[in-house]
């Protein structure tokens, strides 16, 4: 293979580079090394699709990331989980391939093709060996321009879809995470789980993905970002060739409401008596993807809950012993987002859990966090940025992520520097703003009849079985 | 028992690969061995620690010591006192995690590259000093008996997987589950943890890997400075593998309140050395990687008896256990599915793969071999893994050449040898009704009609 002599030159020399500019830049001060994306090749498709290709690695494989801006906040009212569903059912069949001959050309060479779905988009995802790219985008081209969802296959992967409902009410962090989504964004289009339910799930028919599809998934709402061991040159050839024809969906993306969250302090308790362990959710607003909040937000979380040494971790599992993690999170969407914590416990230290945690926040919330732990969370969290940018996938991910919300093509770039200029003012101002200065809402999944009783003055408990997240 | 390679002519390094590992070795007077590999794409490093011991080196009484020590090697040392090991490494841009298997206890860290020597002198401080006191060994012990709740006690598969590993092991300390038994992990010791650390952590039983944005001259003269004073321990004690040979099929119901029934199941395996290692990995391959493989094709898709169906071909220093999991629908026979799993497992045996079967098996292990090694973390982890259960990281290098070798013969022959009945334990898990507390029933009656 010519390729491989070629790729070890590379290395060689790119080494000898990078050595040198670090030398520089130690000598001056202490600042990070650059991180840079592999330079971006825009190209748009005869059919409107637009592009992005970067050429970067010494390993002979190629990530692709297909998105489409048709996640579950486009679920119809009475459909939870079809924009997920006839994601997955692409497939299992094309105008010219049967599921098998799908399966069997795509897994044949090695390669992977796999669905991430999210409130927002849908992101189709595959990996492949480099010299096998023309032929696996080929049928992502097809997946997406001509899926002929056959109803015996539509009709297979409900039914599978129905037991897999049945079975995740044995996993109590499954249900904690439905009943927590449910009742934190209410009728809103993000409030349900992005795979739906088992009573809506059960309606699906091969007409609703028919439509979905036509309706939902187009050149126009969608990206495809393509990297690794590949040049820019083929990548736009390619992307013609498997896309050219490709019409339907929307001109542009659905416009969602605005979030408005009720939280109040209510507490929702789903019963499974088996349990010795209590799942903990506990949230409220937090604020939409590319906010300005963002990065004091991030640094103030990482000092509150977010690194192994954050404050809620010091509390709850160092000092206490009282659970095996904990973490809370700020989760950015389009239309809004959620500041969260998630843990568990054993079942008789339910209150306690609730207790030191909601303390900690309360602290926070008061007083903010110090200039030493600010400065911590800084370091951390630009050190470790640049891990963000090492594999085909990732480097695949934050390029769409940029395009679709917007962030800018100096996100990558500039994330240091914005994160590094962070005041401690700005980290109280944050935590006030998002700490619960509302009564946050609570989700304890667990042993009712011995929960509830710890419960008594933290607010208004509603007992549930889990069967009401099948 | 490891024995020379049947086959040994074809196992010859693979020419990507080595392009991948220009690797710097060494070996300290104390026995620490260092492996350095420089890549300067981004500016990060991943430094492992493996430690060659893991539930595999435990006796009963104090299962799960492995695990338990390797949460209070987070705890401080005689430099870095209590809660400084994360706060250091963290402030100056770094994450650490470990994690502890039956063969091997693993700590790892990513950091930025300026950090490195930190990072030397933070993993270097608890390998000479570690301090071990009552109170955070009791508050460590809090925090474990809360993991395996949440890992085995209300998890269907890991309680299980604990009642498999009773059923396929009599002798061996495989037995046991690597968290260990709950009353061992109460009554575990600061002197049995002293005991511990000085026979397992010594240099002498472990290896570092440091990949990334390095000068490996410069970065080994910095780990002969920090861990050069170090003394070496004693030898370990080898490993007796007094396991007995297994005289028939072992089954074991679990009763647990659960929506569906399940199944798992184990056949006793080969040791990682093994050359019949490959061929299973190439059979697994066949049997569920992917949508078209012949267990996901035949039991979720044909017959539609299982939700999904999981194999678990996990590499060990002993011989150990090949592993199948099925996800079951509420009404399905479990001794159903079990015949026609055994059908499937017997065809492999009887007519072996189809050649394309095969080539695709390979195709698939290339390229997962590749993906693994697309990050600094991959590459660290892939050669302590590959030293710990084959003997040295270079026959990590070697793997695509034997599997590329490997025929249908091969394939026939050892699926012949470990998927019999005698070989085999089962374990079906029987749902038990969920008693709802009375007030939750009442208060939802229409959710108990989606039943």
């Amino acid at each position: 293979m010519a390729t491989r002599a070629t790729k070890k030159t590379v290395k060689k020399a790119a080494a000898k580079a990078v050595k040198a500019v670090k030398k520089v830049v130690r000598k001056e001060e202490s600042a990070p090394a650059a991180v840079k994306l592999p330079a971006l090749h825009e190209s748009t498709t005869s059919s409107g699709l637009k592009v992005l290709a970067a050429q970067r690695g010494v390993l002979p494989l190629v990530a692709v990331r297909l998105v489409l801006r048709a996640g579950s906040s486009v679920d119809p009212a009475d459909k939870h989980g079809l924009s997920d569903f006839t994601a997955r059912l692409l497939r299992r069949g094309t105008a010219k391939m049967s599921a098998d001959e799908l399966d069997e050309t795509i897994e044949f060479v090695g390669a992977s093709f796999s669905v991430g779905s999210s409130e927002d988009v849908l992101s189709l995802f595959v990996a492949t060996p480099a010299e096998h790219f023309p032929e696996m985008l080929s049928v992502l081209g097809q997946l997406v321009r001509e899926p002929s969802f056959p109803e015996r296959e539509v009709e297979l992967a409900r039914e599978r879809a129905l037991a897999g409902f049945v079975n995740d009410l044995d996993d109590p962090s499954v249900v904690a995470d439905r009943a927590f989504v449910r009742a934190l964004w209410g009728d809103h289009p993000y409030g349900h789980d992005v795979g739906g339910s088992k009573a809506h799930v059960r309606t699906f028919t091969r007409e609703d993905l028919v439509r979905f599809h036509r309706e939902r998934m187009g050149p126009r709402v969608a990206l495809l970002s393509v990297v690794g061991a590949v040049s820019p040159d083929v990548v736009a050839r390619e992307a013609e060739k498997a896309f050219a024809g490709w019409e339907g969906g929307p001109e542009a993306p659905v416009e969602l409401p605005p979030a408005d969250m009720k939280t109040s302090g209510r507490i929702i308790l789903v019963d499974k008596p088996e349990q010795t362990q209590t799942q903990v959710r506990i949230g409220g607003p937090g604020f939409r993807v590319g906010h300005a909040d963002y990065f004091p937000a991030a640094a103030m979380n990482n000092v509150l809950g977010g690194g192994f040494t954050s404050r809620l971790v010091n509390e709850i599992r160092v000092e206490r012993g009282l659970t095996y993690g904990i973490h809370s999170y700020f989760e950015m969407m389009n239309a809004g987002g959620v500041f969260g914590i998630s843990t568990f416990t054993q079942t008789d230290k339910t209150r306690e859990m609730i207790d030191v945690t909601l303390a900690e926040v309360a602290k926070v919330r008061a007083k903010g966090i110090t200039p030493a732990e600010l400065k911590k969370a800084q370091r951390y969290l630009a050190g470790l940025y640049p891990l963000r940018t090492e594999t085909n996938e990732s480097v695949a991910s934050v390029i769409s992520d940029i395009r679709v919300h917007g962030l800018g093509d100096d996100w990558v770039e500039k994330f240091r520097e914005r994160l590094m200029e962070v005041k401690p003012k700005q980290t109280l101002e944050v935590a006030g703003k998002y700490l619960f200065s509302q009564p946050p809402l609570i989700v304890l999944v667990g042993k009712a009849s011995e929960v509830k009783k710890q419960l008594t003055g933290l607010g208004p408990v509603t007992v549930v079985p889990a069967s009401d997240y099948e | 028992m490891p024995k020379a390679p049947a086959n040994s002519a074809v196992r010859k390094a693979d020419p990507v690969l080595q392009s991948l590992f220009d690797v710097q070795e060494a070996t300290l007077p104390n026995g620490l061995r260092v492996r350095l590999l420089a890549n300067h794409d981004t500016p990060v490093v991943s430094l492992y620690t493996f430690f060659q011991v893991g539930s595999r080196n435990e006796r009963p009484g104090i299962t799960g010591i492995s695990h338990l020590f390797e949460h209070m090697m987070f705890n401080g040392a005689k430099k870095y006192g209590p809660k400084k090991f994360d706060q250091v490494l963290e402030s100056n841009g770094g994450r650490s995690n470990a994690y502890t298997s039956t063969d091997m206890t693993v700590y790892y860290e990513d950091f930025a590259s300026d950090a490195l020597e930190t990072v030397l002198d933070l993993e270097s401080d608890r390998m000479r000093s570690l301090r071990i006191d009552d109170d955070a060994l009791e508050s460590e012990r809090q925090v474990v008996m809360e993991e395996r709740r949440v890992r085995v006690d209300n998890d269907i598969t890991g309680t299980m997987d604990e009642e498999l590993g009773t059923l396929i092991w009599k002798a061996h300390a495989y037995r046991w589950p690597v968290i260990g038994w709950e009353k061992d992990i109460a009554n575990i010791t600061r002197k049995d943890c002293e005991d511990y650390f000085r026979t397992y952590y010594a240099p002498n039983n472990a290896v570092l890997y440091i990949c990334g944005d390095i000068d490996p001259k410069k970065t080994l003269a910095l780990v002969r400075r920090y861990y050069g004073d170090i003394p070496k321990g004693p030898s370990p004690v080898p490993v007796l593998n007094a396991e007995p040979v297994q005289k028939g099929e072992r089954r074991a119901e679990v009763r647990h309140p659960a929506q569906s029934p399940a199944l798992m199941l184990a056949w006793h395996g080969p040791a990682a050395r093994d050359e019949d290692t490959l061929v299973l990995d190439i059979i697994q391959y066949a049997l569920t990687k992917g949508e078209g493989s012949r267990l996901v094709k035949k039991l979720v898709y044909e017959t539609q008896l299982a939700v999904s169906v999981m194999v678990d071909w996990g590499w060990r220093v002993d011989p150990g256990a090949i592993i199948v999991y099925l996800e079951l629908k509420q009404d399905s026979d479990p001794r159903k599915v079990e015949e026609a799993l055994y059908a499937e497992l017997a065809r492999v045996a009887t007519e072996g793969l189809t050649e394309r079967e095969l080539q695709k098996a390979k195709n698939n292990l290339r390229a997962d071999h590749l993906r693994e090694l697309a990050t600094n973390s991959g590459r660290a982890h892939a050669m302590g893994h590959y030293e710990v259960l084959l003997g040295s990281w270079r026959d990590g290098l070697t793997l695509p050449s034997v599997y590329a070798a490997a025929t249908n013969e091969r394939v026939k022959a050892v699926a012949a040898k470990y998927f019999s009945p005698e070989r085999r334990s089962v374990v079906t898990l029987i749902p038990t009704p969920d008693k709802t507390t009375d007030e939750a029933a009442d208060g939802a009656a229409d959710g108990k009609d989606a039943e």
